[in-house]
C-alpha cells in the first residue's frame, strides 16, 4: 500500500465555520494565552478524491491527503455537571512561558473552539457533537489545499528491504474506559473496534484513529499525536536503514479485569509475532490502569521472543524518592521515559485566558499558581512524540 | 559561615578500636580531615569538630544521636559536614544518620561523604546529598575538594542542581528535562541496542517486593478488616473522598450491616468504569460473604468498621503513609487479617 501526503502552507486556511454554541479564537506560537479545558488537537487534512479525511468506512492511508502545515484545531469545553463515569482531568495549553515547551503543539497556530454547552444535554451527547465538529472543522480548513500547489509531498511506502535487517513493529496501546475515556478507530471506540488489530502504519498517520479520551491531560494522546507520530515517521525514515519497519499493532488499554488484561496482552504479543519482528516498541496511553496493561503486554511479548522497549510516563512524587512507574515487570529492561507528570510548572500569567476563566479545581487559570505537568495538555504522551524525559537526582 | 564537622573516633585522632567506645565528644575548630577540608572552604569555617566512637554509636544509637544534636545545635552552625566515611559501613551509617537528623530536626544543611556502596546511602534516603568517595582512605585527597564544592553549593542556599554536576549520589528524585531527541527516536535506539544484546533503560524499575506473611494460624479464630482502595463509601459520599488524589483514608461502621447494598454505598473512584461496582458495592468490599464465612465459623470475626480510600494517581509516598496509618490502627484494634480488595 503507498499513501501520499501533500504539505500547503498555513496561509491557505479557509473561513472558519460559524458554528452555534461555539466561539472559535485564532492563537499563534509564542502568544501570551492560556488555554483550558482543553480536549483534543486535530490537523486540518482533506482529501483531494472526496474521501472523508476522518473515515469511518472504507480505508485510510491510500491514495493523497492534504494538509495544512502548522495549524491545529483545538477543541475546548467545560462539562456542566460531574456525571458519573466521568472524571474529566484540568487540560491547560499555554502557547508561551515555560508551559509552552512542554506542549506537542507549541510550534501551531491554534484554531481554539470552545464549546458552549446548550442546557439539558448530557456530558457523553456535548462530547460527541464537540468531537465530530471538530474533525468537520479540521476537515474544512484544509479545503483551500484542493486548488493549491503543495509545498512538499511524501510518500508513505514500506518497500522490500534487501539487507538482513532486525523486523520492528509499533505497538500502539488505545484507550477504551468507557464514556469520555474512549479512542476510536475509524469512528469506532476501540473496545468494539476488533483488537488487537494490524494496520497499515499510513493508516495511522492518515485519520484512522482519533482521541476522545481526557482523563489525565500529560498522559493522553490526542489526534495530532497519531496523525503526526514521531515514532511511524522514524520508523518509517529508520525503514531499509536499520531496521525493517513491519508494521502497526493496535491494541486496547483499560482491559477491566486480571484475565483480560493477561489475554489482551498475550494477544497483541500474538500480533505483533504474526508480523514476524524481532522487536516493538510498546506505546501508552493515559496512567494508572493502562500502565498495567503495558507492562503486561511487555511481559507477554518478551515470553513469544519478541524483544521490547516501552514508552511511559512516571508518575513520581516531586519531593520523595522512590519508583515513578505504577506497574512494573522485570522483563521491563529498555523504558523511555515520557517525563515526570507530578512535576511542578512554574506560574505563568498569561494576558489571555481561552477556553474558560477558571480551572476545574476552582482556582482563576490567569494567576493560578504552579501547575502540575499531568495538567499539562499531551505533556508527557507516551508515544515518544516529545523530548521531555526524567533522570534520576 | 559557620560549619559543624562529624568524624569517628579514628579520624578525630582518639584511637582505634580501643577508643570505638568514646561517646559523643567535642572538639575545638577542624581536625583530622578537617584540617584538609577547612583548608578548601571559602568564607566557611569548621567551628568545632563532633566526634563518636563507632562501637559507642551503634550501641547506644538514639542517645549518641541526641547528645550529637545538642552539641551541634549549641554550635549555630549554618552547615554541617560529617565524613568521610569511605567504606566503612558502622561509620557511614552514623554520618548519614547524624546529617540526615541535623537537616530534618534542626534545619541546618547538611552532607555527607562515603563509598556508593556504604549502608549509610540507603539510610539517608535521599534527605541529605552525599558526595560519593574511594572505598578507603586513599580516596581522601579526591574527597575533600568534592565536599568543599558540596558545602559551598548547599552554603549558598540555592537549589542543588543535577547529581552529576553538583558532585553528589543520586538521591532517586526524578526530574524532568529536555533530551536531544524525541522519545520515538530514543525508543529506537534502545530497541535496537537491546536487539544487539545491551539492554539498557531510562527507568529502573526498583520496586519493593512486599514479602507475604505469614498464614493466619486459624482463620476460624481471628478478626478480619476490610480495607480496599476502591473509593467505596456510604452514598452521596459524605465525607467528600476525591475520585482522584486521595490525601488520607476514612473509616466507616459495619456494625449492623449484612451486606452493602445498592444504593446505601457506592465508588467514587475515578480510574475505572464503576457501572458494576455500583450495581453490587460488595463487588468492591465483599461483606456478604465474609459475613457468611462469619456465620459458617469460618471466620473468628468481622472487624466492625471498614477502611476505605481512592488508589488513583496517588504518589507511592502516600500509599505507603496510608496503609502505615491504617495498619498501626488494625493492630491497635487486635485485627490478625486483612482482606484488601484492589481495582
Amino acid at each position: 500500500m503507498a499513501w501520499e501526503l501533500a504539505t500547503f502552507p498555513a496561509g491557505l486556511m479557509g473561513k472558519v465555520p460559524p458554528l452555534e454554541h461555539v466561539d472559535v479564537e485564532v492563537v499563534r506560537p509564542g502568544e501570551p494565552v492560556r488555554i483550558t479545558h482543553v480536549l483534543d488537537a486535530v490537523e486540518p487534512r482533506v482529501r483531494p478524491d472526496g474521501r472523508a479525511a476522518f473515515p469511518v468506512e472504507g480505508t485510510a492511508g491510500e491514495g493523497r491527503t492534504n494538509r495544512l502545515e502548522g495549524v491545529v484545531v483545538l477543541s475546548c469545553l467545560d462539562f456542566p455537571a460531574e456525571e458519573r463515569p466521568l472524571h474529566e482531568q484540568e487540560s491547560l495549553v499555554d502557547m508561551a512561558g515555560p508551559g509552552a515547551a512542554l506542549s506537542p503543539i507549541a510550534e501551531d497556530t491554534a484554531v481554539v473552539l470552545r464549546f458552549r454547552p446548550r442546557a439539558g444535554l448530557g456530558n457523553e451527547e456535548l462530547e460527541a457533537s464537540a468531537r465530530r465538529t471538530t474533525l468537520v472543522v479540521a476537515e474544512e480548513l484544509a479545503r483551500p489545499t484542493l486548488d493549491a500547489e503543495p509545498v512538499e509531498v511524501e510518500r508513505f511506502e514500506l518497500g522490500p528491504v534487501e539487507r538482513e535487517l532486525p523486523a520492528v513493529a509499533a505497538l500502539i496501546q488505545l484507550s477504551d474506559l468507557g464514556p469520555l475515556y474512549y479512542q476510536y478507530l475509524y469512528g469506532v471506540p476501540v473496545g468494539a473496534a476488533g483488537l488487537p488489530r494490524a494496520i497499515d502504519p499510513a493508516e495511522l498517520l492518515d485519520g484512522a484513529v482519533t482521541c476522545g479520551e481526557y482523563h489525565w491531560a500529560a498522559l493522553r494522546n490526542p489526534t495530532v499525536v497519531f496523525q503526526r507520530s514521531a515514532l511511524v515517521h522514524a520508523l518509517y525514515r529508520e525503514h531499509g536503514q536499520r531496521l525493517r519497519f513491519a508494521g502497526v499493532v493496535l491494541m486496547r488499554g483499560y482491559e477491566q479485569s486480571a484475565a483480560a488484561k493477561r489475554r489482551a496482552a498475550e494477544a497483541a504479543a500474538q500480533a505483533a509475532l504474526a508480523l514476524g519482528v524481532d522487536g516493538a516498541i510498546v506505546t501508552t496511553d493515559a496512567g494508572g490502569n493502562s500502565h498495567t496493561d503495558v507492562m503486561l503486554t511487555c511481559r507477554a511479548c518478551e515470553e513469544a521472543g519478541v524483544r521490547t522497549t516501552v514508552i511511559v510516563a512516571e508518575m513520581a512524587d516531586p519531593e520523595a524518592t522512590g519508583p515513578g512507574l505504577t506497574d512494573w515487570v522485570p522483563e521491563a529492561d529498555s523504558i523511555v521515559s515520557a517525563g515526570n507528570a507530578e512535576e511542578l510548572v512554574p506560574a505563568w500569567t498569561p494576558q489571555r485566558v481561552l477556553g474558560g476563566d477558571t480551572l476545574l479545581d476552582g482556582t482563576p487559570a490567569a494567576t493560578a499558581g504552579p501547575i502540575p505537568v499531568r495538567n499539562y495538555f499531551g505533556a508527557t504522551n507516551q508515544t515518544g512524540q516529545l523530548a521531555l524525559t526524567a533522570t534520576t537526582w | 559561615m559557620r560549619a559543624v564537622h562529624y568524624l569517628n573516633q579514628f579520624f578525630a585522632g582518639l584511637g582505634g578500636e580501643e577508643a570505638a567506645e568514646t561517646p559523643p565528644t567535642r572538639l575545638e575548630g577542624a581536625v583530622g580531615p578537617g584540617r584538609g577540608l577547612d583548608g578548601t572552604l571559602e568564607g566557611i569555617e569548621i567551628v568545632a569538630t563532633l566526634a563518636c566512637g563507632d562501637d559507642y554509636f551503634a550501641e547506644h544509637e538514639e542517645e549518641a544521636l541526641g547528645r550529637l544534636l545538642e552539641l551541634a545545635g549549641a554550635e549555630r552552625p549554618g552547615l554541617v559536614v560529617a565524613g568521610p566515611a569511605f567504606g566503612s559501613g558502622r561509620y557511614g551509617y552514623a554520618c548519614a544518620r547524624f546529617s540526615r537528623l541535623v537537616s530534618e530536626r534542626l534545619g541546618i544543611p547538611a552532607l555527607a561523604a562515603m563509598h556508593g556502596e556504604n549502608p549509610g546511602v540507603a539510610v539517608a534516603e535521599g534527605k541529605v546529598p552525599i558526595v560519593p568517595t574511594a572505598v578507603n582512605v586513599v580516596g581522601m585527597r579526591d574527597a575533600l575538594p568534592r565536599m568543599a564544592q558540596l558545602a559551598a553549593a548547599l552554603a549558598s542556599g540555592r537549589e542543588l542542581g543535577p547529581p552529576a554536576e553538583e558532585g553528589y549520589l543520586p538521591r532517586g528524585f526524578r526530574r524532568n528535562r529536555l533530551a536531544e531527541q524525541p522519545g520515538a527516536e530514543r525508543a529506537i535506539d534502545l530497541l535496537l541496542a537491546k536487539l544487539d544484546g545491551d539492554a539498557r533503560s531510562e527507568v529502573d524499575g526498583g520496586f519493593d517486593r512486599v514479602p507475604p506473611p505469614l498464614p493466619v494460624p486459624d482463620l476460624s479464630r481471628a478478626r478480619l478488616a476490610l480495607v480496599t482502595e476502591a473509593g467505596c463509601v456510604p452514598q452521596g459520599n459524605p465525607d467528600r473522598l476525591p475520585a482522584i488524589r486521595a490525601q488520607g483514608w476514612l473509616r466507616y461502621s459495619l456494625a449492623g450491616e449484612r451486606s452493602l447494598a445498592a444504593g446505601r454505598y457506592e465508588s467514587v473512584h475515578g480510574g475505572f468504569d464503576v457501572t458494576l461496582a455500583n450495581e453490587d458495592p460488595n463487588r468492591l468490599v465483599p461483606l456478604d460473604t465474609v459475613r457468611a464465612l462469619e456465620e459458617a465459623g469460618r471466620v473468628g470475626r468481622i472487624h466492625d468498621v471498614f477502611y476505605t480510600t481512592t488508589g488513583n494517581g496517588t504518589p507511592v509516598a502516600a500509599s505507603t503513609r496510608f496503609g502505615s496509618e491504617i495498619a498501626a490502627e488494625l493492630r491497635e484494634a487486635g485485627v490478625e487479617a486483612v482482606l484488601l480488595s484492589g481495582t
